[in-house]
């Protein structure tokens, strides 16, 4: 047995709350690997990626499930991606690059990440007043995704569902991204 | 005081009744109302008195126009002074006081200015307060400025809160009048995505004012039954109480939405929200502005534009006098007649300037032709007029209309110049509108009711045709066109007295004519010598009037002589609601180590870098001030070991088959043949070759580095290398991306650090001095398979690593490390003694990093490998950069042991006068060294390299000091390195 043991506590870590019309919480787990798609190995990065999860990598703005739900696809750029999906453990890197036999490069965002998920009939009435993309639904379709900035804060959105969306944004300010959040949905209720 | 004005009829909700104060006077009003209507409906004409010459004045509009009925609305630290009564709506409890008086309203001590007119005239600051020089600052300046201004601020923080936000749109319709609503039914009907925003609370603009029929129902009806149509769209967003003030590019809009303004309490919510509306199209629907006719004492409570006096009596049910006369140059003013006179008040004369028949029949009025206003009588409210042939006729009131202007603002706000209309004696918007608008209705020039409605379901047709929508096929709602003729008149130029252009900056017809006979000719010269056009109204009413005014001096005809254009905002904008939520702690967002909560509860002062807080020092029961703190961590790391957050440092991650190859094009020195395991110090240049950033770079495997950089520049150095990759090397397969935040790395620093470590790192792992030597890094687990980043680097001199662990472990792991730490006397340090060691081992930093400094200033000259080819590598070998006796990086100790060192202190020789031709360089960084018991510091001196031992002058003109300081190695601590190889 190791004398010390270390513990997990990411900065919004259980982080839970209904709100008239709108629910936010900080998804349980959730973990974010990069891969980038090397050059002149994007057909056999692709290709891997398909076999592994059973959907193809989506355009950039886009994201997709895998073929068991598991796990989501998310393309940034042309050469850059996300997947996102539950693993508790401090080895989601190894995972995915092990999936993709050497196909892509892989860097852990699990821990530079933190994620809320907001959802609700009101949840856009919210996003509103810090989120400059157009979430209306025929303008960001389920799964896409987008770069922005709210607050001042960078962040990755994608609509996870009807009125669901996933924001990313960096983990060092997760608290006063969460203050931007919980404002603006305490300003529409 | 009882409601002596009002009168039946009007869309005020009667049963709703509503109390306010005016100057601590108990009124009341009715829902619907504005503070002006119910004001006037109280009888109460004198409402303010007037910016320069304190002159008693009444209420002139009914819109966002008017110039002279600013009030102070609400107490305390609610507090809101220069707020427009004519768009203030009334609520229970509303409190409103009147402004810019010293003593009462009614007998106001400043008014003596008045009688001094005469020397006050426009230009008087300019030409009186030129000398002596020195009085301006002390004595006009303030002076002025106590007896300037409005209203008054409480001084006390704005309590409310504020909002930002973002909306989409198709089409961005602005305003919600005829032409408004005829837009935005016409769009909304297509399927377009439409918002509506009107800055009326009650949507329907003039149609809400006037008594013209729209689809054979009163204007009024008609309004709310298309507002009623448009509510139950759901692709069409209404917006009421939201001024569009600004139209930028790229089709985005601002709007201020006056969330809670009309409510006693904002009840926690945000007072107003400041939208960025992005459009893809906008219809401007602004409508149009009456303007006045200048004549003399034509300022006093009373005189009223005469479409506003019609707006109180036809919507709100007020008259504003028992004994009305219009005065007026165009057919509209007769409206204001025939709809006062079918309303029963009593209108005695029709002063028309024209020899024209009647435009109407209006019961009980005289029609005077071809006749003017040219004085009135009546100082706190209008007793008589006098018309140019001496006939006096008793008035309390005064219609005045010299015709309409469309609003133009919008499509100013990109450079567009409007152009002159002859017919409409009228500027309409020129042919260069912003990219996607369109404009539509009076705002167009369109000014009857029948041809706006089938201009704003044209023009919206259009605008959404353009975006691939059907154009809904339902015809334009019917209405007829009304008589408009208008035959311009400006100013009657028989008056003797002051006639006003201006009300809001007391700006007289005079003064104009005075500021064309010193020079000041063109429009924007004219404004700025008269103060004409400033303000909270912008010149709305003013502009155009003064414009002909100055074009009958200059003989051209107004186009030839000018026109204003305009920018945003349209009205006025609170520096609260361009601040929104970003005040106090709230000003910025802040990034937080993952050992902060560690921190905060073992005593931590923390200081701003950038966004993040981090530990500055922990200081323990008994310690006096910081130094003790800050001396004692030092001490303590340098004796045993200690332990500092660095997580704010930039991580990179860098992998590709050519990422060394890469790295060789970043970094000055070579990266290429850098082994597995190892780390290297790397030093980037900018293109002209100064100094760009410092950092290290381990080599994790063949195809993946980590970089990591200073915290300041941690974005730069990411945004930097993206675009040498995306740009310079788009042939390289490299691919970056940022682990900042996803790594919670700690230096653990001085002789007892490896024993620290071997506590925490696994077994597994040898990490003794042979098998993890200086400079070697690697991956390894820690605390039983947590898997961990170890790097042999040392900032401090002693022997040290960074271990790195995924960052939600960050917080455990600084007790951990504590908890291992305590055989040792393990000692938590922050940013100071973090700073102080660096100086004391001689690391470069920030203050030396600055932006003018070279590899060679820094003695770091051999780094800029000459084997390959870097950014900057070419710029850096200009000879200037290059002489012999160029600064260089050295220390610098005081001779006086005792003194404290300065820095920014410059270098002067021992022998040589303080002035710049001497400075031989400066000072960058200076701490107290607790290892060496006396201040020391680093700093660039000409050829400092070559000069050790050698006494020079320190000097800081700005402190007012000046010390003797000795040229030293840099390398204040163990020079030779043994300590950090150990």
């Amino acid at each position: 047995m190791p004398e010390f043991t270390l513990t997990s506590a990411p900065p919004l870590a259980g982080y839970d709350q209904s709100f008239d019309g709108v629910k936010l919480g900080a998804p349980v787990d959730l973990a974010i690997v990069s891969i980038a798609l090397p050059l002149g190995g994007e057909v056999a990065a692709e290709k891997a990626i398909k076999s592994a999860y059973g959907a193809a990598l989506p355009a950039p703005g886009k994201s997709v499930l895998s073929k068991d739900g598991l796990a989501r696809l998310v393309r940034l750029s042309s050469d850059a991606a996300f997947v996102i999906f539950t693993h508790a453990t401090p080895d989601a890197e190894p995972h995915v690059a092990e999936k993709l036999k050497g196909a892509a490069y892989t860097t852990d965002q699990t821990d530079v990440w933190s994620a809320l998920e907001i959802s609700g009939a009101k949840a856009r009435t919210a996003l509103e007043r810090i989120c400059p993309i157009d979430l209306h639904a025929d303008a960001f379709a389920d799964g896409d995704a987008a770069r922005t900035s709210m607050e001042h804060l960078g962040t990755l959105i994608i609509r996870t569902g009807g009125d669901a969306f996933l924001l990313l944004s960096a983990s060092s300010s997760a608290k006063s991204f969460l203050h931007a959040v919980e404002t603006s949905i305490h300003n529409t209720a | 005081m009882t409601q002596v004005n009002r009168i039946d009829g009007g869309q005020v909700d009667r049963s709703k009744e509503v109390k306010f104060t005016f100057n601590g006077k108990h009124m009341r009003g009715f829902a619907g109302d504005t503070l002006a209507s119910a004001l006037l409906a109280n009888g109460q004409r004198l409402v303010g008195r007037s910016f320069k010459y304190h002159r008693p004045r009444g209420i002139l509009t009914s819109g966002s126009e008017e110039p002279n009925a600013l009030v102070q609305l609400r107490s305390g630290a609610h507090q809101e002074p220069n707020t427009r009564a004519t768009v203030t709506e009334l609520f229970d409890g509303l409190k409103a006081t009147s402004q810019n008086h010293r003593g009462s309203l009614e007998y106001d001590l400043m008014a003596v200015t008045d009688l001094m007119s005469r020397f006050l005239g426009a230009g008087f600051y300019y030409k009186t307060f030129m000398w002596p020089k020195a009085f301006w600052e002390k004595l006009y300046e303030p002076v002025i400025r106590k007896s300037a201004g409005l209203g008054s601020l409480s001084m006390k923080d704005d309590p409310d809160s504020y909002d930002k936000g973002f909306i989409h749109c198709d089409l961005l319709v602005i305003g919600a009048g005829p032409s408004g609503l005829s837009a935005a039914l016409a769009a909304g009907r297509s399927g377009a995505r439409v918002i509506l925003a009107d800055e009326d609370f009650t949507p329907g603009g003039r149609l809400n004012a006037e008594t013209l029929e729209v689809d054979g129902m009163s204007g009024a009806d008609w309004a709310a039954q298309a507002i009623a149509e448009l509510a139950a769209m759901d692709n069409v967003r209404i917006m009421t109480r939201t001024t569009i003030y600004g139209a930028y590019d790229h089709g985005i809009y601002g709007a201020l939405e006056r969330c809670t303004d009309h409510l006693a309490s904002a009840d926690g919510k945000p007072r107003q929200v400041l939208w960025r509306i992005y459009s893809k199209r906008a219809v401007l629907a602004a409508g149009s502005t009456e303007r006045p006719i200048a004549f003399g004492n034509n300022d006093r409570p009373g005189i009223m534009l005469a479409g506003a006096v019609r707006t109180y009596v036809n919507r709100f049910g007020v008259t504003p006098g028992q004994e009305v006369a219009v005065f007026t140059n165009n057919d509209d003013g007769w409206r204001t007649a025939s709809d006062l006179a079918g309303k029963g008040v009593n209108v005695t004369t029709i002063i028309d300037t024209r020899d024209a028949p009647a435009v109407c029949d209006v019961p009980g009025a005289r029609h005077i032709r071809n006749a003017a206003v040219m004085d009135t009588v009546g100082r706190k409210g209008l007793k008589s007029v006098t018309l140019t042939s001496g006939q006096v006729i008793p008035a309390d009131c005064l219609a005045v209309s010299g015709g309409w202007n469309p609003n133009v603002h919008l499509t100013c706000h990109q450079r567009g110049r409007p152009e002159w209309r002859d017919d409409l004696s009228a500027f309409v918007p020129g042919a260069d509108l912003p990219a996607g608008m369109a404009v539509a209705g009076a705002a167009n020039g369109s000014m009857t009711l029948a041809a706006a409605l089938a201009e704003g379901r044209s023009v919206a047709n259009e605008q959404i045709k353009d975006l691939g929508f059907t154009a809904s096929r339902k015809a334009a709602p019917k209405a007829e066109d009304e008589p408009r003729d208008c035959a311009p008149m400006w100013h009657v130029g028989e008056s003797k007295n002051r006639a006003w252009v201006d009300q809001q900056n007391d700006v007289t017809v005079k003064d104009i004519k005075q500021s064309y006979r010193e020079g000041f000719r063109s429009v924007e010269h004219l404004k700025r010598y008269t103060t004409l056009g400033m303000a909270t109204d912008q010149g709305k009413t003013a502009n155009i009037p003064a414009l002909a005014i100055m074009a009958e001096c200059t003989g051209k005809s107004i186009p030839e002589t000018g026109t204003t254009i305009f920018r945003p905002p349209y009205t006025p904008i609170p520096l609260g609601a361009l601040g929104g939520r970003a005040r106090g702690k709230d000003f910025r967002p802040y990034r937080l180590t993952p050992s902060h909560d560690w921190a905060e509860k073992n005593g931590a002062t923390f200081v701003e870098v950038g966004n993040w807080l981090r530990a500055q020092w922990f200081a323990r029961p008994g310690e006096q001030g910081w130094r003790d703190s800050v001396d004692r961590e030092a001490l303590m790391t340098r004796k045993s070991v200690g332990i500092c957050d660095v997580t704010t440092l930039g991580k990179i991650d860098i992998q590709g088959k050519d990422a060394a190859e890469f790295l060789n094009v970043v970094y000055a020195n070579a990266f290429g043949k850098l082994p597995v395991g190892k780390v290297r110090y790397g030093l980037m240049l900018r293109e002209d070759g100064i100094c760009y950033d410092d950092g290290t770079t381990a080599r994790m495997s063949e195809n993946h580095f980590v970089m990591t950089t200073t915290t300041a520049n941690a974005v730069l150095v990411f945004r930097r290398m993206e675009f040498v990759r995306q740009c310079l090397c788009p042939d390289m397969d490299v691919h970056l991306i940022s682990t900042t935040d996803g790594w919670a790395q700690f230096a653990v620093a001085g002789p007892n650090a490896r024993n620290l470590l071997r506590k925490v790192v696994d077994e597994a792992h040898d990490i003794s001095n042979e098998a993890f030597p200086f400079m070697a890094c690697g991956e390894v687990t820690v605390c039983g398979g947590t898997p961990a980043r170890l790097f042999r680097i040392s900032f401090s001199g002693e022997l040290a690593y960074e271990i790195a662990v995924p960052a939600r472990f960050g917080n455990s792991m600084m007790g951990v490390l504590m908890q291992a730490g305590e055989e040792f006397d393990a000692v938590p340090y922050g940013t100071e003694a973090l700073g102080v060691m660096r100086i004391e081992k001689g690391h470069a930093a920030g203050n030396e990093l600055n932006g003018q400094t070279t590899a060679l200033n820094l003695g770091l000259g051999g780094m800029v490998s000459a084997k390959k080819d870097c950014i900057g590598k070419t710029l850096s070998q200009r000879p200037e950069m290059n002489r012999d006796d160029a600064i260089r990086l050295v220390g610098f100790r005081p001779v006086d042991r005792s003194l404290k060192l300065i820095a920014g202190s410059h270098f002067i020789n021992k022998d040589d006068e303080a002035k710049m031709a001497n400075d031989q360089g400066w000072m960058t960084s200076v701490a107290y060294s607790p290892s060496l018991g006396h201040s020391i510091g680093l700093g660039f001196i000409k050829s400092g390299h070559e000069r050790m031992g050698e006494i020079v002058r320190a000097v800081s003109p700005i402190h007012d000091t000046e010390m003797d300081v000795e040229i030293v190695s840099a390398h204040f601590i163990d020079p030779e390195g043994e300590r950090l190889r150990a």
